[in-house]
């Protein structure tokens, strides 16, 4: 069986934050509220048991990813309830590679201990800054001092493999002070980062504080630079770029956000969550009272049938975001179509700038260093409008 | 009835002072309408003209008045277009009646427009009436106003009407003064029959309706009529009066203002200001002061979408039905593909045809900037008239070139005298001269050329008297002009679309200013994008877009791809609508930058 007939990689969406960034616009809810977050882990088993709606064999080695939201708010023994439902359908057959996502102020060393205990072999810390006052800019509930002890304490723990992400291009962020964040996070000895560029969402208070002149962001093209001095630290400091935003030493990349950028079948439960089987993706309500009632009835998903074309589009777009490149031959078996000669045209002045490569023996189409970059001229030649 | 009873009048005014409500009054006073049956007229008319309150098209209507004096009268109001776009149009409406009244806002004065209208009127040796609008305001002054008339027009305002159009106040004595002192039409209903085209307008059941005034004989339904410009042969099909709305009657009398149709196709066989006469008894001479409306102000019309190219010919074909004044032809430019170079009678005319082809044809256009038409004299002898500054010869085989320039008049308090002159003076304007109003105002006279008119005089001077100055012109022939053609090169090739003609002396400065503007137009691309203007082959001035050194979406995982798909389609569509030129995405703004410089 091909690996995009089965389910590689099972998502658990949790949607309880301590408290809302100013730049999230992710289904999340502040709320402390233990008794809601009891009958939230109630309905996700539930819906684990229905087995969700993709419906595909499960690969024994699926990875599992608990996200957010925040799930370190959930209490422990919610936690616990959801893996033992995951292990008993099947969902997390180990060993397998399980993340969960933990917000540094919401750590400590008894609870890292005891989700590594639950089987959890990997924690991805949301540390965005090391700098307190841009920290305090984006509404973090944590200083840096807070971060660096969560990445000292998960290794107390047990935890072999680390991940931060980071925001570049915050308010009020200079080209020194984060070269001092990159700085002292490869410094705690962790083996892969996701770093972003900041992205302001329409609706958000950040976007609310950013139009009323409140705080202004780096322009264009110091935050180009930022992004320049992002690639070449990292290459120093020896990790490797596997995916535009992605860097990982000694190859301990994501396998679980490799399914999504190979384009590959994943499970997904709870509110707001979406599962993607080939060819739809199904989502569940974001709301979480909707979410729990809907788990009392039957469930319903919203579910978006993708075109051929946007298939191919999502599969390409996807694909290219990792510097190994989208597997044309792939593309040819999963959806008939010929990229090299179908696209011809468009790609052709890529190629040219040497924004693009193309491995003929291996059938793989990557963009190069220069061309990840402007990534999105390349993506679009992909989507159908 | 009988002439001696017939009033024909027009009423001129400023735009603001109250023509349009006065109208109301005096046709609802005379019972022509119910005021709903009047708001339902108004609800007929173009949208357009109610958003910008003026009027593009001419209007009539009949009513009937039993005077003081226990007779009854027959009055035919004539509304004439309010803008200096369409003065020739004013010029035969008024041609049509024996008498007008002047309205002026008591609490303003005369204005720059409505002295224009009121020496046209003149000239078609009109009776005026003034008539001081507004008395119920506590602002009003009509002793003041009265003099400005008596002083700066040099009529008799003694016996002014004083009137509220608003309240109804003195409405009664409007209706007076039209029976008393409008003379009635004098023509020979014997004679063979001479009507004057006031204007028309296309209906798809009647063909073209012509709106007339009967000077000698009349019209009846089935005669055999010829129009006397073009020669043209059509047998009457209906007539009939305006109540606004049109009646039917069997004929139009000497005298009368009404409305035929006779199967005619086109609007151009039934042009303003043409004379219709008896096929079979003809007039030996037409009515005089006709002309051919000729268009002052070009510019390219392209369709954004290239496959709309057939519906924009088809819309400005069905426009023009309505409109002879509108002239159109095929042109091509490089940037943008297949078009149409478009004549009109002004800016305001232009506007209002581009925003009916936008919204009653939902068409999306991109608009070059608008031109005058130059006389361009080669060295070689030859004279060439260039409406497209993409075909302005090298300057090497130009001997020298006119341009048209207007007669400016300019009412201003006397405060702004100062600002006028300079910006007149800054707009390479040529003083004539200058007359005080009365001790507060003051009506300046420039010849300026025309091209500066439709750049941004206008916007200048109201900006910089505070929206109080007024302005007229009228063309008043073509001069010598030291006239360059500026060329903007996107990444070393030419944009013809972006080719501007201007004084020599401006060119450096106007080629700065339009790299600068286009810098900030053009969005970021893969690659550096010099800017430059030029004389020939003379770089005057350069900018570059700097090429986008990042442009990739951040994040994309599972639950996101939809959105992220999305983001990109939208991305791809917005540069869809943008031109390809050369290498380089402009974005339709760019086409229109050249007009706009702040």
């Amino acid at each position: 069986m091909k690996e995009y007939q089965q389910i590689q990689a099972t998502y658990i969406h949790t949607p309880f934050c301590v408290q809302k960034c100013l730049y999230c616009d992710f289904a999340s809810y502040a709320c402390r509220d233990r008794q809601v977050m009891e009958r939230y882990a109630e309905a996700v088993c539930k819906e684990i048991a229905t087995g969700g709606a993709v419906k595909l064999p499960i690969n024994p080695h699926a990875t599992i990813y608990f996200g957010g939201g925040t799930p370190s708010t959930l209490p422990l023994e919610c936690i616990a309830r959801i893996v033992k439902a995951l292990k008993e359908y099947k969902f997390w057959q180990q060993p397998a590679e399980a993340t969960i996502e933990v917000n540094p102020g919401t750590a400590d060393l008894d609870k890292l201990k005891a989700l590594r205990t639950l089987g959890f072999d990997r924690i991805s810390f949301g540390v965005q800054s090391l700098n307190d006052s841009e920290l305090r800019t984006i509404g973090r509930i944590h200083s840096a001092q807070e971060a660096l002890q969560a990445i000292a304490w998960a290794k107390e723990a047990g935890f072999d493999r680390i991940s931060a992400d980071l925001i570049y291009g915050l308010p009020g962020q200079t080209l020194a002070s984060l070269r001092q964040t990159l700085e002292q996070l490869v410094a705690t000895g962790i083996e892969h980062l996701s770093v972003y560029g900041l992205i302001v969402e329409e609706g958000t208070p950040l976007a609310t504080l950013l139009n009323e002149g409140k705080l202004i962001l780096p322009d264009e093209d110091v935050a180009a630079d930022m992004y320049e001095l992002v690639q070449q630290f990292l290459r120093e400091q020896g990790f490797e770029r596997y995916e535009i935003s992605n860097y990982a030493k000694g190859e301990q990349y994501s396998k679980h956000n490799l399914v999504y950028w190979k384009y590959q079948p994943y499970a997904a439960f709870g509110a707001a969550a979406c599962g993607f089987d080939g060819s739809a993706r199904y989502t569940a309500a974001s709301d979480v009272e909707a979410y729990i009632n809907a788990q009392l009835s039957s469930f319903i998903y919203d579910t978006e049938q993708l075109s051929e074309a946007e298939l191919l589009g999502e599969f390409m777009f996807m694909g290219l975001r990792k510097t190994s490149g989208a597997n044309l031959q792939e593309a040819r078996e999963r959806f008939g179509v010929d990229i090299m000669e179908r696209f011809a045209g468009e790609m052709e002045p890529f190629f040219q700038k040497g924004m693009l490569a193309y491995d003929s023996e291996a059938e793989v189409l990557r963009l190069t260093e220069s061309g990840m970059e402007l990534g999105n001229f390349v993506f679009e030649i992909f989507v159908t409008v | 009835m009988d002439q001696s009873k017939i009033r024909n009048f027009s009423i001129i005014a400023h735009i603001d002072h109250g023509k349009s409500t006065l109208a109301d009054r005096l046709i609802e006073y005379t019972g022509t309408l119910t005021k709903r049956e009047m708001e339902e007229q108004i609800l007929d008319s173009m949208d357009l003209e109610r958003e910008r309150g003026i009027t593009i098209k001419a209007q009539a209507v009949r009513s009937i008045y039993k005077a003081r004096n226990g007779e009854e009268y027959m009055l035919n109001f004539i509304d004439t277009p309010g803008h200096v776009d369409f003065t020739y149009e004013v010029s035969r409406a008024l041609a049509a009646c024996e008498g007008a009244l002047l309205v002026i806002d008591s609490t303003q004065g005369i204005e720059a427009q409505t002295l224009a209208n009121v020496y046209l009127a003149l000239d078609n040796d009109l009776e005026i009436i003034p008539v001081v609008n507004k008395i119920d305001l506590p602002s009003a002054d009509p002793d003041h106003v009265k003099r400005e008339v008596e002083d700066v027009i040099g009529i008799d305002a003694s016996d002014a009407v004083l009137c509220s159009a608003k309240t109804g106040i003195g409405i009664e004595d409007v209706l007076e003064a039209i029976v008393a002192k409008v003379p009635a039409p004098s023509g020979d209903e014997a004679k063979p029959l001479k009507a004057l085209v006031f204007d028309s307008k296309f209906d798809a059941y009647k063909g073209v309706v012509l709106y007339v005034r009967v000077i000698d004989g009349s019209i009846k339904k089935g005669m055999k009529i010829r129009m006397m410009a073009t020669g043209a042969e059509f047998d009457v099909t209906e007539v009939g009066y305006f109540k606004p709305g049109l009646v039917n009657v069997d004929s139009l009398e000497v005298g009368q203002v009404g409305f035929f149709a006779a199967s005619i196709k086109n609007v151009k066989d039934a042009r303003v200001g043409d004379t219709v006469t008896d096929a079979n008894n003809p007039a030996p001479e037409p009515l005089p002061g006709y002309r051919k409306a000729t268009p002052m102000v070009f510019c390219g019309l392209y369709p954004v979408e290239n496959s709309d190219y057939d519906n924009l010919r088809d819309a400005l074909e069905k426009l023009q039905l309505n409109d002879a004044s509108l002239v159109f032809e095929p042109e091509t430019s490089i940037a943008l593909g297949f078009g149409f170079r478009c004549g009109f009678l002004g800016l305001l005319h232009m506007d209002v045809i581009k925003e009916r082809l936008e919204r009653e044809y939902g068409l999306a256009l991109i608009t070059t900037a608008p031109n005058v038409i130059y006389e361009v004299f080669r060295t070689n002898g030859e004279v060439e008239l260039v409406d497209n500054p993409a075909h302005f010869p090298e300057p090497t085989v130009i001997d020298h070139v006119e341009e048209p320039f207007v007669n400016a008049t300019i009412i201003v308090p006397k405060d702004y005298v100062g600002a006028v002159m300079e910006l007149s003076q800054e707009k390479r304007g040529e003083y004539e001269n200058m007359t005080y109003l009365d001790e507060s105002r003051v009506m300046i006279h420039y010849a300026l050329p025309l091209s500066e008119i439709i750049y941004d005089y206008f916007d200048r001077l109201k900006s910089t008297t505070r929206g109080y100055a007024s302005l007229d012109y009228e063309l008043c022939g073509y001069r010598d002009s030291n006239l360059v053609k500026v060329d903007i090169l996107l990444n070393g090739d030419q944009v013809d679309a972006l080719s501007a003609i201007v004084h020599r002396d401006k060119a450096q400065v106007r080629g700065r200013q339009l790299v600068e503007k286009l810098r900030s137009l053009i969005p970021r691309q893969m690659f550096e994008i010099p800017v430059q203007a030029a004389i020939g082959n003379k770089v005057i001035a350069r900018e570059n877009v700097r090429a986008m050194r990042k442009d990739v979406l951040a994040k994309c995982y599972g639950g996101d791809i939809s959105r992220k798909r999305k983001l990109l389609e939208k991305q791809k569509e917005g540069k869809k609508r943008m031109k390809q030129v050369g290498c380089v995405e402009l974005p339709q703004e760019a086409f229109m930058a050249i007009l706009k410089m702040d």
